[in-house]
């Protein structure tokens, strides 16, 4: 009998060995089995501090003493002002506002931590809020959503298939993979930003260099391997991302092809017919490159920003002037979304700002009289939308969620959000994530 | 008089006996390229520390062009470096950018094949401050000499990107 009792209790443990390593953290016992909505996001990151005064609330110059109105009909829907134009109005290149395309969102909360741009960066990308200064150039502490995509998606998948676009450099680069032991570079994202990569910088720097053919890559890498071979160490502690060889090979000629187009002018402009280049802004440019990515090499998925708004601190007709802009620019990317024969009906767009800005004026006048603002974490700061866009048999369409007072969602929701639409976030492990995916949006 | 003689050259005997024996000496780059002095390496076991993005764009101007690079055009690839999240693709797409540039100091395909115990000893004393050990030598050597399509340009390329050169 104790022989029998013996083998039983051994065989439970050994049948425990082999279960164990599948119970998650969410208390399932089998690893999902990846179950996607879709198989692409992008997500904009429509930042630099966007009021919500101005953008959801469509009150345009109601708080400057004039009348109110909507400067964003690609992203919402409402009448534009009729007077007091502080903006030359570029007719919506959507037919019907994206929020009818998809669930709004409408009071959206960015609940703490200070209301800095690399905050509400890194709250939006990780997941999780954080408290670090904004002058410091270094990878967050949480993984962003790109190492949890490449990590727990099955089979993984390469860098390739994941993108971080930023308008501007300071703190940004440094947003595609997070110091953590678990995590890093190896599950890291693609960067580009795209003024400098592919503007004077990128044309001057990285084009019209030496092109070798086939043949002569070979004999290159015939004498590099040679030479790697007498020397024992390797050069994989170069800060930043590594590409596989094909990879990387496929990015290189991709960015040989697109400054080709730029110095020759054929990169495709966010512009409305017959408006003139000149009034592209560095949200549009880093726009107009995303879609180059996107329709290149279809990645799962994208995280690109805009920034401009951040002019509302001293410029307020500025901001009204570029948040106008911006929004063509995102209506613009969804319709080339929506062009493309992979793309189209396999992609969810998400839209959320990083942070709102102050109910309350600074000192600064524009040069129209007009009052700017800054963001400095009151309440009103702390507001922000979210717009969840996609095919109607996926999203629900045309629902509205929140109000004044009564906000649906955080900012680090976003993150378990496209970890449930590429089918992982069952394999994130418990206790990464304080937020909850927004279950709301989907059909 | 005589002890003191003796003592002398018993310390002149024992104390240069004892000389911590040189490793490093100084030599003349090759003399197609007029380089400066430097300092050579006797093994690549020597170099430990991994260079950074603007240290190695740095030498390799320096490595390329025998002159150091104006602080503007380094600030510049500093920046499109800093905007390409594959730092290994931003330094290949920057050197080729440097393969085509005026001014560059680089062999001819007839000056290579002249000399070419001459060239691979200049490659190695250029890129990677030391002397080729034979075997290395002997390699490349017999590699160029059956491959008539490689170029300088070829051979200086995969010294700029392998990893003995991302290292001092």
């Amino acid at each position: 009998m104790q022989r029998r009792s013996f083998i039983e209790k051994a065989s439970l443990a050994t049948a425990g060995t082999f279960l164990a390593p599948y119970i998650l953290p969410t208390g399932r016992l089998f690893a999902a089995t990846g179950d996607r909505v879709v198989n692409h996001v992008v997500f904009v990151l429509f930042a630099g501090g966007v009021r919500h005064q101005e953008s959801v609330e469509q009150a345009y110059l109601t708080y400057q003493g004039a009348n109110s109105g909507n400067l964003m009909q690609n992203m919402f829907t409402g009448a534009a002002p009729t007077n007091n134009l502080l903006y030359t109005p570029w007719n919506p290149i959507q037919g019907s506002s994206l929020a009818s395309q998809g669930t709004f969102f409408k009071e959206l909360e960015y609940a703490q931590g200070p209301t800095g741009h690399y905050n509400g960066h890194t709250a939006a990308i990780t997941g999780n809020y954080t408290d670090v200064g904004t002058n410091l150039a270094i990878n967050p502490d949480f993984p962003t959503v790109f190492e949890y995509y490449r990590r727990h998606t099955d089979p993984a998948k390469s860098a390739i298939n994941a993108w971080w676009m930023s308008e501007g450099l300071g703190p940004y680069p440094a947003l595609n993979y997070s110091k953590h032991g678990m995590y890093g570079p190896m599950f890291g994202a693609n960067y580009f930003r795209p003024y400098s990569t592919f503007g004077n910088i990128g044309l001057d720097y990285l084009n019209n260099g030496l092109t070798l053919q086939p043949d002569d890559v070979g004999r290159l890498n015939t004498i590099k391997n040679f030479l790697d071979s007498n020397f024992d160490k390797s050069a994989a502690d170069l800060p930043g991302i590594i590409n596989n060889s094909t990879d990387r090979e496929s990015i290189h000629a991709f960015m040989k092809d697109v400054l080709n187009r730029t110095q020759n002018g054929t990169v495709e402009f966010p512009l409305p017919a017959g408006v003139p280049a000149y009034e592209m802004t560095g949200d549009l440019i880093n726009i107009q490159y995303a879609w180059e990515v996107l329709k290149n090499f279809h990645p799962e998925l994208t995280v690109i920003n805009t920034f401009n708004l951040d002019t509302c601190h001293s410029d307020f007709t500025g901001y009204l002037k570029l948040m106008h802009k911006a929004d063509y620019g995102v209506g613009w990317l969804w319709d080339k979304i929506q062009s493309d024969p992979v793309l189209h009906d396999d992609t969810i767009m998400i839209c959320m700002p990083d942070h709102g800005r102050n109910d309350l004026p600074n000192n600064v006048y524009d040069a129209n009289g007009l009052r700017a603002f800054d963001h400095t974490s009151d309440a009103n700061s702390r507001r922000v939308f979210a717009l969840i866009v996609g095919p109607a048999a996926k999203v629900n369409q045309n629902l509205v969620l929140g109000s004044v007072g009564n906000p649906v969602g955080q900012t680090i929701d976003i993150v378990p959000t496209i970890a449930h639409i590429l089918g992982f976030n069952d394999q994130i492990p418990g206790g990464m994530l304080q937020g909850q995916v927004l279950t709301q949006a989907f059909v | 008089m005589k002890k003191i003689f003796l003592l002398v050259l018993f310390s002149i005997t024992i104390f240069s006996s004892c000389k911590k024996e040189v490793l490093k000496q100084n030599v003349y780059d090759n003399v197609y390229y007029e380089v400066t002095p430097v300092t050579l390496y006797t093994s690549n076991a020597e170099k430990n520390k991994q260079k950074s993005s603007l240290q190695y764009i740095s030498i390799l101007f320096s490595d390329l062009f025998n002159q150091n690079i104006p602080g503007s055009d380094l600030n510049n690839i500093g920046e499109a470096i800093l905007s390409i999240g594959d730092k290994g693709l931003a330094n290949q797409m920057i050197l080729e950018r440097f393969l085509t540039l005026p001014g560059i100091s680089i062999p001819t395909q007839t000056q290579m094949n002249a000399d070419l115990n001459s060239f691979i000893t200049s490659a190695y004393q250029r890129f990677y401050l030391r002397n080729p050990t034979e075997y290395e030598k002997i390699y490349l050597k017999n590699l160029i000499q059956n491959d008539s399509n490689i170029t300088p340009e070829i051979v200086y390329a995969a010294f700029a990107l392998s990893n003995e050169y991302m290292f001092y």
